[in-house]
């Protein structure tokens, strides 16, 4: 085809959608109408999505370590069994964690070293715990955060673990109960609260975590996450088949629109033929004129769908919390905009068009 | 792609004498209709034909078939050099673009000015913008529209309508002008103007096919005359002038 034959056609496509203005309001409003709706549907989903996103990264995982506290207190050993000792293991919690805090020092490092295999003051020998050191420690949480599924991997001392645990347990009056660290010192070993990416792979990432050397116990909140992965997939679920409904329905209206379009040109269609038009000739401008209604549509939609959101997250702000910005999702909405757009407004008068261009003359008029 | 070059392969034919051929031509449409019957004809280059008959002898399949918006059932078309018992679907623009066909109805374009829907039939076949804005002007003066290229459709009369349909069918300066009717929806002044002005285009050497009811004008004028019944030739007069 010549280029001025491809430029005639272009420009009777602008010319076709003005002359029949109308008609190109008509599929504009419809176009919009669905497009508003799926947006709509895209925005709710993806807000619902961020909000469950909030509630998986504060669902965490805490992974103890085999560290020195662990072999003091911990079950599988029981070396500390007397009890009458309270105030002493005090102190020793203290000077374990001292010793814990300051491995990076040669003197306590060559002690260790050299007293391998002594049991020291409380019972505890070297190789009775796997963690000896914060590097230790930071090369299991490197190790966890090395995992694909892990979104955040943080370490907590066992001080913080402490601290942590009396505030969730005791809250604000957590203060009145200091003197509980004074007499039994911290029985908290050190840990790793980790986040996940996919809750769905929540127990392949723990049994990885388990396999671990340095590991003892993992505290987490299965059930949560199982309601959480069952919530999001059914969001996920009932978002696809809503925005794809609606996309079908947008393509129903969008093909009848172009339908009666066609039908009020089939004079045109017929007269094009007539003087010898070949089918690709027939179909650009009308293709043309699609595209140009789909752009339109896809402009005016993403500007309305702006306003609609801006009023909507003003009113439910307070109830969600926090809500994407439209900014955020501006031009995956535009594209999505467009492409539905383009695709309606070309594939539904290309589609259209083949009808018509397979009829002769008289053949016209008696549709 | 193929379609262009097909057009392009095309495009340097010259047309054979006659420019109308049938030979042994039936057409039963799948109602059962038997439209034609053994239909031989031979129409050369140069020649003014009317075509006559009542409803349903035939005519508009004869001109269907000349078109190619039918096909045969039997016999042999040949059209402008084309034979249109074989012809592809992909061939039969280029078959058209050797014609220009006027139409009962006018069919313009209602959206399209006079100017563009002229220049429309010159477009499909590739004109460039200088070339088609000269002979769509000289076209629109040969048929006495000059002053209303700006005009829409409908502010303009049955007859002159008529006239933009027979500008848009000579402005590709076709060897082969098919009209069908063309003074069907026309007073009898504007009739006899427009058989006039299709003389003319015939003088100069274009084959021009004209269906039509108007036994007045083929008195007047005299042209060969066909003439149908039930699908068959009844009568070819040469000299023209038949009942």
């Amino acid at each position: 085809m010549k280029f001025s034959s491809v430029r005639y056609l272009i420009k009777d496509g602008f010319k076709g959608a003005w002359a029949n203005r109308l008609m190109s309001l008509a599929s504009i409003g419809v176009l919009i109408a669905c497009m508003v709706i799926i947006g709509l549907a895209i925005l709710i989903s993806e807000n619902v999505n961020m909000a469950i996103g909030n509630l998986e990264k504060e669902n965490v995982v805490i992974v103890y370590m085999k560290d020195y506290n662990w072999a003091l207190y911990g079950d599988e050993l029981a070396v500390n069994d007397d009890t009458s000792s309270d105030v002493e293991s005090g102190e020793d919690a203290e000077n374990v964690e001292d010793t814990e805090n300051e491995t990076a020092s040669d003197e306590n490092a060559e002690e260790t070293v050299d007293e391998k295999d002594v049991p020291d003051e409380n019972g505890i020998k070297y190789s009775d715990y796997v963690i000896h050191n914060e590097q230790e420690a930071e090369k299991l949480r490197a190790d966890i955060a090395a995992l694909d599924n892990v979104a955040e991997a943080v370490y907590i001392s066992s001080e913080e673990g402490l601290e942590n645990a009396k505030a969730q347990m005791l809250g604000e009056q957590a203060d009145y109960f200091t003197f509980l660290d004074d007499a039994y010192g911290n029985p908290m070993s050190a840990a790793v609260k980790v986040s996940m990416v996919d809750m769905s792979l929540f127990d392949e990432t723990l049994e990885q975590i388990e396999k671990m050397n340095g590991v003892d116990t993992i505290q987490s909140y299965r059930e949560i996450a199982q309601k959480i992965n069952t919530l999001k997939q059914a969001i996920y679920v009932a978002g696809f088949w809503i925005i794809a409904i609606l996309a079908i329905i947008a393509l129903v209206i969008v093909s009848n629109t172009i339908r009666v379009t066609m039908y009020n040109r089939k004079l045109e269609i017929s007269i094009m033929k007539a003087v010898g038009a070949t089918d690709a000739f027939v179909r650009i401008p009308f293709v043309v004129e699609g595209l140009i209604i789909g752009l339109i549509s896809a402009l005016l939609s993403e500007v309305i769908i702006y306003f609609c959101y801006r009023v909507a997250t003003e009113k439910i702000k307070d109830v969600l919390g926090s809500v994407i910005s439209f900014r955020e999702v501006s031009v995956y909405l535009l594209l999505v905009f467009i492409a539905i757009g383009i695709f309606a407004g070309i594939f539904g008068s290309f589609i259209m068009i083949r009808k018509y261009l397979k009829r002769e003359g008289s053949e016209f008029t008696a549709i | 792609m193929a379609e262009e070059q097909l057009i392009e392969s095309f495009a340097d034919k010259k047309p054979a004498e006659p420019v109308i051929e049938f030979k042994g031509v039936s057409k039963t449409y799948p109602s059962g209709t038997h439209a034609l019957e053994d239909v031989n004809i031979r129409i050369n280059k140069g020649e003014f034909v009317f075509v006559v008959g009542s409803s349903g002898a035939g005519k508009s399949t004869f001109m269907k078939l000349i078109m190619r918006e039918e096909k045969a059932n039997t016999g042999y078309i040949n059209v402008n050099g084309y034979n249109l018992t074989k012809m592809r679907r992909k061939q039969v623009p280029l078959l058209r673009r050797t014609m220009g066909i006027v139409f009962k109805d006018f069919r313009l374009i209602p959206t399209k000015n006079v100017f563009d829907n002229v220049a429309f039939a010159m477009h499909v076949v590739g004109e460039s913008g200088r070339e088609v804005r000269r002979e769509v002007s000289k076209a629109l003066s040969k048929v006495g529209l000059g002053e209303k290229a700006r005009s829409m459709p409908r502010q303009l009369s049955g007859g002159e309508q008529q006239r933009v349909g027979l500008a848009r069918a000579l402005v590709n300066a076709p060897d082969l002008i098919i009209a069908d009717e063309p003074t069907g929806n026309v007073d009898p002044n504007m009739s006899y103007e427009i058989v006039e002005l299709l003389t003319e285009i015939n003088k100069r050497g274009t084959t021009i096919l004209m269906v039509t009811h108007d036994h007045q004008l083929v008195r007047e004028f005299k042209h060969r005359v066909i003439m149908l019944d039930k699908g068959r030739i009844i009568a070819d007069n040469a000299a023209g002038g038949a009942e």
